[in-house]
C-alpha cells in the first residue's frame, strides 16, 4: 500500500502528494489498475446490479406481478400466526422469493423497492456529506486563520455528539415530515467532519505548491484557485473516501430503520425488513435471509471498491 | 437471479395478472378457512396443572417493567392483578376462579360486600378484624381513606379516577400532601369507612376492587418514591426491586391466611425478571429447561412464536388464551367531513376486512372477530351478537355502493395507530383501499398515542383503539365510549369517534337511573346494537391474551377480570423442589 | 502541559454545554407531552395543568435550562411539602417514568454497559490486532489474503445479523450458552461472563474486523519508516523491532479510533443491548424515547457526549506516552 517512500512524520492529519505522475494521466492509470483486479470487477457488478434495481424498481417488481404493498391472504396461514404456506417461506411461481408472514406481501417486490429506499437515502446522505465536507475542508485549509479555527471547532463539536443516539432521538421526535428526506438530512448532518478533516489536511499541503503560488501571482482570485487548482488536487482522496463511507451510510440507514425510527409503513427498506424479520429467523428463515443478504452484499461490494480506489488514488491516506 | 427472473417473467405475466385480480376481487365467503375447533382454546376456562404444592420459587419472565406498583397509580390490567393479588389488599376483590366466575365479587379487607343507604349515594364498609401490614402494625380504615386521597395528588398521576368521578367534594382537591383531607370519606372508627357520592352508583362495590382502595399508612408514604417500594398488606413483600431489571418478593409473615379467602400464596418466593426480549421469553418457555420450567410469561406470546407453540401438542397444552374483554375498533371522526356522513361510515364498516386485521393481530387462534361494540362478557351467553351480518372479509361492493350514495367515489384519509399495531394499520389501509378509500398511516409511540388522538382538532380522521370495561357492566363501556358530553377538545379519551347523538345520550341517562341490574343490562345490550347501526366505529377484533407457562407450573388460569392475565392469587408449582432456590 | 490540559478541559466543558443546549431545545419542541403521558387514560385538563406545574414544564425554556444547569452543580428540590423530591449534586433531573433521579439511573445502568463495552473491547483488540499484525507481517501472502477477506466480510455484517446467527448457533442448536440475562459481576463472576459472552462476541466481531483492517495498514506503514530500517540494520532481533518500534508507532491511529469507539459504547450500545435484553444505558435510552421521558434522554445524551470528549482527551494525552515524537 505504501508504495511511495516518504519522509514525513506520521501524525494526523496526513498530507498526501497529489496523484500526478509523469506519462499517462492519473485517471487512466487508475482505470487500468482497477481493471486488473477481480474483486473490483465483482464489486462493480454487485453495485451495478443494485443500482439498476434502485433505478428501475417499479419496472422490475412489475415483472413479478405484485406491488410491494399488495396483500396476499391466500399465501399465509392465519392459524399459525400468519406463517407463509409452502416451503422456503412460500416460494412459488407467483412469489419468487416467497412472501412476508402475516400480510402475504411479495418479498421480491419489497426487497426491490427496499433497495430503492435504502440506497437512495445512503447515496443522498453521502452526497451531502461529501459536498459539505469538501467545501468546509477546502475553505478551512486554504484560508486558515479565524475561518479555520471556527470550522475546526465546529468539526470537533459535531464529532463529540453521540451521533447514533442523537440520530435516533431526532428521528423519533419528528413527525409529519417526509421520512426519507429527514433521514438523509439527519445522517448527513453528522458525517461531514470526517471528510472535512481529510480535505483540510490535503489542502494545507497543496496550498503552497508552486503551481498554486503561480496562479496566485498570476492574479487569480481565491475562489478561482480553490475551484481550478485545489479541488482537482483533493479529488482523488475524496473519491476514495466517498466510496468508503457509502457502506457506513447504508448501515446507518439500516440501523435506524432496525430500531423502528426509519421509514414509515408500508414503505419497505432493507433495515425495516430485517427488523421485522429477525423474529422469524427460525420459523421463516427465508424472510430473514433475503434482505440481510442484499444488505451484506451491497456493503461488502462498496467496501472492496473503496479499498481498491484508495490504494490507487490515495496511496497514503489509509487512515480514518 | 436476474436472468432466471427475466425468462420466468414473460411466461408468468399473464397468469399473474389473472391471479392478482382473482385475489383482489373477492375471497371465498366468510369462514372458508375455518378449521372447526380453535387449536388455542383447549385450556379455556380450565386451571392448568392441577393444585400447586406450597413452596419453591415462581419466576415471571417479562419484557417490561411495571408501569406503577403504587396502589394510587396502578391502572394497567396486568399490573393491577399483580399488585392486588400479591402486595396489597383492597376493600373487595374478584373471586379467584376461571371463566365467568372471575367476574364475581368477594370480600377482601372488608367483611361484607358493602352496605348502601341514601339511594346508593352512601356506601359503608367494615374491615375484618386482625388485619396486619408487613411490619405487624394493624391496617386501619384511615389508611384506606389516605390512599384514596393520595390518588388525587398531581405528584402521583396515572391511577383510576372513579373516586374523582363520584366522591362529594372531589373537584379541585389536590391530595393530602398539603394537609387537606376529603370530608366525603369518613372513618368513624378504625374498622369502618363510609363513602359519600355525588350521584347514585349501584355498582360502587365493583370500584372498590381497584387499587385506589388499598391501604397505605401515612408513615410509609414517600410520595412518588412509594412506587419503588409499596408497603405490603398482602401475602408477599418486596425484598428487592431494581427498576427494569428484577423484582423479588418474599413471604409477608404477618399476612394471615385465615383472613383471606382468595389468595393461596403457594410459592415461597416470586422473582420477576424484566426487560427480556419477548421472543427469547417465548423460546425459553417452549424449551422450559431448568429454572424456566417453573416460569410463566408476563406478556402476550409473540405472533411469530405461534407456529412453534400450536404445532407441538405438549407445548400447546401449556398455553393459556383467555379473552382480554377489550373490543378494538376502527374509530371515525364523526364530527367532520367525510365521516360526518353516516353512509361513509357504514361504507367503512363494510369495507373493513376483519380477517386481515385478525391475522395482523395474531390470527384467529388468538383473537375473535368483533361483531358488536361491547365485548362478549357483557352480553347474555357471553358472546357478542351479530346484528349487521357483514361478512368477515367485508363486502366491497356494498361499501362502494354506500360511498356512491354519499356522492363519493374515492376518499383520501389517514389513520393513527400505536407502533405495536403497525401491521393492523397496514391491514386496514389495504382493506379500505379496495373500496377506494386511500389511507395514510401515522404510527405513534404507545406513550404518545392517547395524547395524539386525544387532540380532537389536529388528530387524523381514523384511529385504531379499543376499550375494556373496568367491571362487568355496560355502564363502564358505552357511556365512556359514546357519550358526547365527555368529549374534550384536548386530552379526549374513550369517545374517540367524537360521537354526539342526542337519542343515545338520553337513553344512557335513562339506563343509568335504572335500579334493576337485570333490566339495565338488557337495555345496554339493546343500545349497543342501536349505536352500531349509526356506525361511529367499526368493531374489528376482541383480542385474547396468549400466555405460555412452564412445565412445573400448577394452578394457572387467565383471569377474565384482569384482561386474561394469569391470576397470581392461585398460581404455584407442581414440584417446588424442582425450582431454583 | 498543565496549560494545555487546562485549555482542553475548558473546551470539553464548552462542548458539553453546547450539546446540552441543543438537546434541550430539540426535546422541548417534542410533540409528546410527558405530563399527559404520566396523567394516564382519563385525564382532566385541570389535573394535567397541575402535573405540568409539578414537573416544572410551565416555565419558559431558558428558565428550565438554567434550572437544569444550576441543578447539576448545586442540586435541586422539586415540588414541595411532604412529596418534595430532593435531587442532590450532580442532579441531572428526575425521571417521572422510573420514579428515580436520572443520575441514580445512569449510575445503576452504567455497570451493564461498561461490562459489555470493556469485555467486547478486550476481545476485539485481541482478535483484531493480532489478525492485523499477522497480516501485515505476512503481507501479500495467502495468510494475509485470507485474513483480510474474512475481515471485509465480517465488517459488512450488521450486528443484529451476527447476533441472530450467534443466538441460533450457540443457544438453539448447540445449547452451549444460556439466553443472556444480566448478572452483576459482584454477584457471580462466572455467570456474569457466560451471560455476556454472546453479546461480547456479537459486538466484537464487527469491531475486530475493522481493527484488523486498520492495524494492518498502520503496521505496514510504520514498518516502512526509516527508523525501523535503522533498527533492523543495527541487528536488533525481529521480534524487538516489530514490538518495540513497529507496533508502537503503528498503534497511534488505532488509539484514536479506540478512544472514540470505547467512549461511544460506554454510553450504551443501543442495538446490542436491545437485542440481548441487557439493562444498560442504551436500553434505558431507547425506553425513554418511547415513553417521552425527557430527563433521561437528556441525561444519556450528555453522558455519551462526556464519554466521547473525555476519551478524545485521554487519547491525546496518551499519544505522548505511546509516540515519543509527540510533545505538548
Amino acid at each position: 500500500m505504501n508504495t511511495t517512500s516518504s519522509t514525513s512524520t506520521a501524525s494526523p492529519p496526513k498530507a498526501a502528494p497529489p496523484p500526478v505522475r509523469a506519462g499517462s494521466g492519473p485517471w487512466q492509470l487508475a482505470r487500468a489498475e482497477l481493471r486488473r483486479r477481480t474483486s473490483v470487477k465483482l464489486s462493480l457488478a454487485v453495485v451495478a446490479f443494485f443500482a439498476l434495481m434502485t433505478v428501475a424498481a417499479p419496472l422490475i417488481s412489475a415483472l413479478g406481478g405484485w406491488g410491494p404493498e399488495e396483500f396476499d391472504k391466500t399465501a399465509v396461514d392465519p392459524y399459525l400466526g400468519g406463517l407463509p404456506i409452502g416451503p422456503l417461506g412460500g416460494v412459488s411461481a407467483e412469489h419468487w422469493l416467497g412472501v412476508e408472514p402475516v400480510t402475504g406481501r411479495d418479498l421480491f417486490a419489497r426487497v426491490v423497492h427496499g433497495a430503492q429506499v435504502s440506497l437512495l437515502i445512503a447515496f443522498s446522505a453521502t452526497a451531502i456529506v461529501v459536498v459539505a465536507g469538501t467545501a468546509a475542508g477546502i475553505v478551512a485549509g486554504y484560508f486558515g486563520g479565524r475561518v479555520d479555527t471556527v470550522l475546526s471547532r465546529l468539526m470537533d463539536l459535531t464529532m463529540s455528539f453521540p451521533s447514533l443516539i442523537f440520530m435516533i432521538a431526532m428521528m423519533s421526535v419528528a413527525r409529519d415530515v417526509n421520512r426519507i428526506v429527514l433521514m438523509t438530512a439527519v445522517i448527513g448532518l453528522f458525517g461531514w467532519p470526517g471528510i472535512a478533516r481529510v480535505v483540510r489536511g490535503q489542502t494545507l499541503s497543496l496550498k503552497h505548491r508552486e503551481y498554486v503560488d503561480a496562479a496566485r501571482v498570476g492574479g487569480s482570485g481565491p475562489w478561482r484557485i480553490l475551484a481550478r487548482d485545489i479541488l482537482p488536487g483533493v479529488a482523488g482522496p475524496v473519491i476514495a473516501y466517498t466510496t468508503l463511507i457509502v457502506p457506513g451510510m447504508i448501515a446507518t440507514e439500516a440501523a435506524l430503520s432496525y430500531l423502528g425510527v426509519g421509514v414509515r409503513p408500508p414503505t419497505p427498506s432493507w433495515g425495516q425488513m430485517i427488523a421485522e424479520s429477525v423474529a422469524y429467523y427460525d420459523t421463516d428463515p427465508m424472510y430473514f435471509v433475503v434482505p440481510s443478504l442484499c444488505l451484506f452484499l451491497t456493503v461488502l461490494a462498496f467496501t472492496l471498491l473503496g479499498d481498491a480506489l484508495r490504494d490507487i488514488l490515495d496511496p497514503r491516506g489509509s487512515g480514518t | 437471479m436476474n436472468k432466471r427472473t427475466r425468462v420466468l417473467a414473460t411466461a408468468l405475466v399473464t397468469t399473474l395478472a389473472l391471479g392478482a385480480t382473482g385475489c383482489a376481487g373477492g375471497e371465498k365467503p366468510d369462514g372458508s378457512r375455518d378449521r372447526g375447533k380453535n387449536p388455542a382454546l383447549a385450556n379455556s376456562g380450565a386451571v392448568l396443572g392441577g393444585t400447586p404444592q406450597k413452596g419453591g420459587t415462581l419466576t415471571i419472565l417479562s419484557n417490561q417493567d411495571f408501569t406503577h406498583l403504587d396502589p394510587a397509580r396502578n391502572w394497567v390490567m396486568g399490573d393491577m392483578d399483580f399488585g392486588t393479588r400479591l402486595l396489597y389488599r383492597t376493600l373487595l376483590t374478584y373471586k379467584a376462579e376461571p371463566g365467568a366466575k372471575g367476574g364475581e365479587l368477594t370480600t377482601d379487607l372488608a367483611e361484607d360486600l358493602g352496605v348502601s343507604s341514601n339511594g346508593a349515594k352512601t356506601w359503608t364498609f367494615t374491615l375484618k378484624p386482625g388485619l396486619k401490614y408487613e411490619d405487624g402494625t394493624p391496617i386501619t380504615a384511615q389508611d384506606v381513606k389516605y390512599n384514596v386521597e393520595r390518588s388525587f395528588s398531581p405528584d402521583l398521576p396515572g391511577g383510576p379516577d372513579y373516586a374523582a368521578r363520584y366522591l362529594v367534594g372531589a373537584e379541585g382537591y389536590q391530595g393530602p400532601a398539603q394537609g387537606k383531607h376529603l370530608d366525603s370519606v369518613k372513618t368513624p372508627d378504625d374498622r369502618t369507612i363510609v363513602f359519600e357520592l355525588r350521584k347514585p352508583f349501584a355498582e360502587f362495590p365493583y370500584a372498590t376492587v381497584l387499587p385506589t382502595f388499598a391501604p397505605v399508612p401515612k408513615s410509609q408514604d414517600k410520595g412518588p418514591q412509594y412506587d419503588n417500594r409499596p408497603f405490603s398488606s398482602g401475602p408477599y413483600k418486596i425484598e428487592s426491586y431494581a427498576r427494569d431489571k428484577q423484582l423479588v418478593l418474599v413471604r409477608n409473615t404477618h399476612w394471615n391466611a385465615s383472613t383471606d379467602t382468595v389468595r393461596k400464596a403457594y410459592p415461597d418466593r416470586i422473582v420477576v425478571t424484566m426487560g427480556l426480549k419477548a421472543n427469547q421469553i417465548d423460546d425459553r418457555l417452549i424449551t422450559a429447561a431448568g429454572a424456566d420450567a417453573s416460569a410463566v410469561s408476563w406478556d402476550k406470546l409473540r405472533p411469530e412464536s405461534t407456529p412453534k407453540v400450536l404445532t407441538k401438542p405438549d407445548v400447546k397444552a401449556r398455553l393459556l388464551a383467555e379473552s382480554t374483554n377489550c373490543t378494538e375498533m376502527l374509530q371515525m371522526h364523526t364530527g367532520r367531513a367525510p365521516f360526518d356522513d353516516v353512509r361513509v361510515r357504514r361504507a367503512v364498516q363494510y369495507a373493513l376486512d376483519r380477517e386481515a386485521v385478525l391475522t395482523a393481530s395474531g390470527g384467529p387462534a388468538l383473537n375473535d372477530p368483533a361483531t358488536a361494540l361491547m365485548p362478549g362478557s357483557l352480553f347474555s351467553g357471553g358472546k357478542q351478537p351479530d346484528t349487521l351480518k357483514i361478512p368477515l372479509t367485508g363486502d366491497v361492493e356494498k361499501a362502494k355502493q354506500l360511498l356512491k350514495e354519499a356522492g363519493k367515489t374515492s376518499l383520501t384519509t389517514s389513520i393513527t395507530v400505536s407502533n405495536g399495531d403497525k401491521a393492523v394499520g397496514e391491514a386496514i389501509q389495504q382493506s379500505l383501499g379496495r373500496a377506494g378509500i386511500k389511507v395514510t398511516i401515522e404510527t405513534v409511540d404507545p406513550s404518545a398515542f392517547y395524547d395524539t388522538i386525544g387532540d380532537t382538532k389536529n388528530r387524523t380522521d381514523l384511529a385504531y383503539t379499543g376499550w375494556c370495561p373496568d367491571f362487568p357492566s355496560g355502564s363502564t363501556f358505552l357511556p365512556f365510549v359514546f357519550d358526547g358530553r365527555y368529549i374534550k377538545e384536548k386530552g379526549n379519551s374513550g369517545n374517540h369517534s367524537l360521537f354526539r347523538d342526542d337519542a343515545t345520550m338520553k337513553r344512557m341517562d335513562e339506563i343509568a337511573a335504572m335500579t334493576d341490574a337485570e333490566q339495565a343490562n338488557k337495555a345496554w345490550q339493546e343500545l349497543d346494537a342501536q349505536i352500531l347501526a349509526k356506525a361511529p366505529t367499526a368493531p374489528a377484533v376482541v383480542e385474547r391474551r396468549p400466555l405460555l407457562v412452564g412445565t412445573n407450573i400448577a394452578g394457572a388460569f387467565g383471569h377474565t377480570s384482569f384482561g386474561g392475565q394469569i391470576d397470581f392469587a392461585t398460581v404455584g408449582l407442581k414440584d417446588p423442589a424442582k425450582s431454583a432456590s | 502541559m498543565i496549560l494545555y490540559l487546562g485549555r482542553r478541559l475548558l473546551g470539553v466543558l464548552g462542548v458539553l454545554v453546547a450539546i446540552a443546549a441543543v438537546t434541550f431545545t430539540i426535546f422541548y419542541v417534542l410533540p409528546s407531552d410527558p405530563a399527559a403521558a404520566a396523567c394516564g387514560k382519563s385525564c382532566s385538563a385541570e389535573r394535567l395543568e397541575a402535573i405540568r406545574a409539578h414537573m416544572g414544564l410551565d416555565a419558559p425554556l431558558w428558565r428550565q435550562f438554567a434550572d437544569f444547569v444550576t441543578g447539576i452543580f448545586t442540586g435541586r428540590t422539586m415540588g414541595s411539602g411532604q412529596y418534595a423530591l430532593h435531587c442532590d449534586f450532580p442532579c441531572l433531573g428526575y425521571s417521572y417514568e422510573n420514579s428515580q433521579g436520572v443520575w441514580d439511573l445512569l449510575v445503576d445502568r452504567l455497570p451493564v454497559s461498561a461490562s459489555l463495552a470493556l469485555g467486547a473491547a478486550a476481545i476485539w483488540l485481541l482478535l483484531g490486532l493480532s489478525a492485523g499484525v499477522t497480516a501485515a507481517l505476512h503481507k501479500d501472502t495467502l495468510t494475509d489474503r485470507a485474513l483480510m477477506v474474512g475481515a471485509v466480510a465480517a465488517a459488512s455484517l450488521p450486528v443484529y445479523f451476527t447476533s441472530v446467527l450467534l443466538i441460533f448457533g450457540l443457544i438453539r442448536v448447540a445449547g452451549l450458552l444460556p439466553y443472556p440475562q444480566y448478572t452483576a459481576f459482584g454477584d457471580d463472576p462466572l455467570s456474569w461472563a457466560t451471560n455476556l459472552l454472546l453479546p461480547w462476541l456479537a459486538l466484537a466481531i464487527l469491531y475486530a474486523a475493522m481493527y484488523a483492517r486498520q492495524s494492518r495498514s498502520s503496521m505496514i506503514e510504520s514498518m516502512a519508516e526509516p527508523y525501523i530500517r535503522t533498527a533492523r540494520a543495527k541487528g536488533l532481533p525481529r521480534r524487538t523491532v516489530v514490538v518495540k518500534h513497529g507496533l508502537r508507532a503503528g498503534m497511534t491511529p488505532i488509539l484514536t479510533i479506540f478512544g472514540m469507539d470505547l467512549g461511544g459504547l460506554l454510553a450504551g450500545a443501543v442495538i446490542t443491548e436491545s437485542i440481548f435484553g441487557l439493562p444498560g444505558i442504551g436500553r434505558l435510552f431507547y425506553g425513554a424515547l418511547s415513553t417521552g421521558d425527557q430527563p433521561v434522554i437528556l441525561g444519556v445524551t450528555l453522558l455519551a457526549a462526556t464519554f466521547i470528549v473525555v476519551a478524545n482527551l485521554a487519547v491525546d494525552l496518551l499519544y505522548a506516552v505511546v509516540d515519543p515524537r509527540v510533545r505538548y
